[in-house]
């Protein structure tokens, strides 16, 4: 009786509708009353716009929207406006071509695209891609319509719509896990039990990512800027005295959960724009140097949740003087691409010259042609991205004290601002001795 | 005697190291990139499934079994189909392939 009380709870209303009329789109979700108003809604949200206003990044302009629709950086080269899906021309060797672009993942049917707005945009959503427990990712191809448009392809069909309910993990995985060039590229943490004490414990991402009116809180990272402007923390949970001993405790207010208990990061570690590598379909990929997730070290940095954004660097901006600043740990990056030798800026690139025929330069004369640059000068150089680690989050393998307070401690205090002679009192075992000593006499 | 026994031990003892190279050897992990032609699963609740590829390397067919959960339901809603490029690492066990690693080589 219970148990059919929890299923039946679980079941999405509107069964009988969709058996009666079939599926249309967000017309049927919106129908008999049912989700009114949602689509325009989902419209003015980052996972639509793929940009939002950015207030805590330097170097931006003001009152414009910023986000993968049109940044560029060395993670992904393109963006959006210069790398938008399309048909990649024909490889010289097997004279086949592929579709790919960086706005593979949006949510619409690709006539309708980033950022667009109106009744057909509203009609374009593909509400099931997140909401459908048995979405068939055979219809979500790229295809060429009869007037040549490239046409991303959806799963309307009536099995699909009567799966749809909140999004599990593997609606957000089908694209996260996948960003930036492959399985595990950019994020580099795989959200399973063997990896995430969170999904350990049965957590979806929507969880702590609980949206509001489908508007994501994100956390701070200082290179993932665009936001639905609600924030997700650790602290919305874990209350800011997480611990029942006291020491850890005091650690809270300098040093972020994530510093201990996300002791791991992984995924690509470095890659090169300016030199494509051809696989083994005979198409090129940027240069990529990865890890699997777990398998890389942290950074450690202060940082106050604002970003220093130049051409060279995008990463944390804090300090150990200023009390708002935490350390936290960051997944580092190194990219290498063209830069402007007339402005010092990053120039952008279009993927399809390359991905084809190995040009890296011809994708950036694509790509200054789509933004009107007409003189520039490309050197290559390197620019280092520091990523925020916020999953692989453990509580077995937490760091502990003597990972920290250590002469071969994860911690560099010189580079934390510590004076030599507090790094020598922060390093020496008599911090923690005694409070060890005890606990190993509890554990035997 | 003596002698006829330490031809023995020898002989057993080079026996059990070539038994243990063997099992090194096989518990060593291969590596492919290869191109899917068939998947072979049994219903949408099955907890193992048969994907032979193609190596774009050799042309060999290489059947593997995989028992993952994410690369299984990868296969149940079709996000990794036949043609699609994949890089796979895998062990000899019982004279089987076993994947341990199975992902389609392109991103975004």
């Amino acid at each position: 009786m219970l148990l059919a009380g929890v299923a039946a709870a679980k079941e999405h209303p509107g069964k009988e509708y969709i058996e009666r009329n079939g599926y249309q789109g967000p017309s049927t979700c919106e129908a008999q009353g049912c989700h009114p108003g949602t689509a325009k809604e989902f419209l003015d949200t980052v996972h639509w716009k793929h940009a939002s206003p950015v207030p805590n990044v330097e170097g931006l302009e003001p009152g414009k929207e910023y986000g993968m629709k049109n940044r560029i950086y060395t993670m992904c080269n393109g963006n959006d406006i210069v790398n938008h899906l399309k048909e990649i021309p024909a490889s010289p060797v097997t004279g086949k071509t592929k579709f790919a672009g960086c706005n593979t993942c949006h949510p619409g049917n690709h006539i309708s695209d980033v950022g667009s707005v109106g009744k057909d945009a509203e009609n374009a959503i593909d509400c099931l891609v997140c909401h459908a427990s048995k979405y068939d990712f055979r219809r979500r191809r790229a295809y060429k319509d009869e007037t040549g448009r490239v046409v991303m392809g959806q799963d309307r069909s009536k099995e699909a719509a009567l799966s749809v309910g909140r999004p599990d993990v593997r609606n957000c995985m089908v694209c996260h896990e996948s960003a930036g060039g492959g399985v595990l590229i950019k994020r580099g943490f795989a959200y399973a039990r063997e990896t995430d004490v969170h999904a350990k414990n049965g957590m979806v991402c929507v969880d702590c990512h609980a949206a509001k009116n489908h508007r994501i809180p994100t956390g701070f990272d200082p290179n993932n800027w665009a936001s639905d402007g609600i924030r997700v923390s650790c602290e919305d949970c874990h209350k800011e005295t997480p611990h029942k001993d006291g020491d850890l405790n005091r650690h809270v207010a300098r040093i972020a959960c994530q510093t201990c208990h996300i002791p791991r990061t992984g995924g690509a570690i470095a890659k090169d724009f300016t030199r494509w590598t051809q696989g083994a379909d005979k198409f090129y990929e940027p240069t990529t140097l990865s890890k699997e997730a777990n398998e890389t070290t942290p950074v450690y940095a202060w940082y106050n949740k604002t970003v220093r954004n130049e051409p060279h660097f995008i990463g944390p901006k804090g300090s150990r003087e200023e009390m708002g600043s935490r350390i936290y740990p960051f997944k580092i990056f190194e990219g290498k691409a063209f830069f402007d030798k007339k402005t010092g800026n990053l120039l952008s690139m279009d993927f399809a010259p390359p991905m084809s025929t190995g040009d890296a330069l011809a994708g950036v004369a694509s790509a200054a042609k789509t933004l009107g640059i007409k003189e520039y000068e490309p050197v290559p150089g390197w620019q280092t991205i520091y990523f925020g680690s916020t999953h692989l989050v453990t509580k077995e393998k937490a760091l502990t004290c003597f990972h920290c307070h250590s002469r071969n401690g994860v911690l560099n205090f010189r580079a934390l601002e510590y004076a030599e002679k507090e790094e020598e009192k922060l390093t020496n075992a008599s911090i923690y001795f005694d409070k060890m000593a005890e606990q190993q006499k509890e554990e035997w | 005697m003596r002698k006829a026994l330490k031809i023995k031990v020898a002989a057993a003892m080079t026996v059990l190291i070539l038994l243990l190279a063997a099992g090194v050897a096989m518990a060593e992990d291969l590596k492919m990139v290869g191109d899917v032609v068939k998947i072979e699963i049994a219903n949408p609740n099955a907890k193992t499934a048969k994907a032979t590829l193609k190596d774009t390397k050799t042309g060999a067919l290489v059947t593997v079994i995989v028992n993952d959960d994410l690369t299984l339901d990868k296969f149940k809603d079709h996000r990794i189909v036949v043609g699609d490029e994949i890089r796979c690492k895998y062990e000899v066990r019982d004279g089987k392939n076993i994947s341990k690693y199975f992902r389609k080589t392109a991103g975004c």
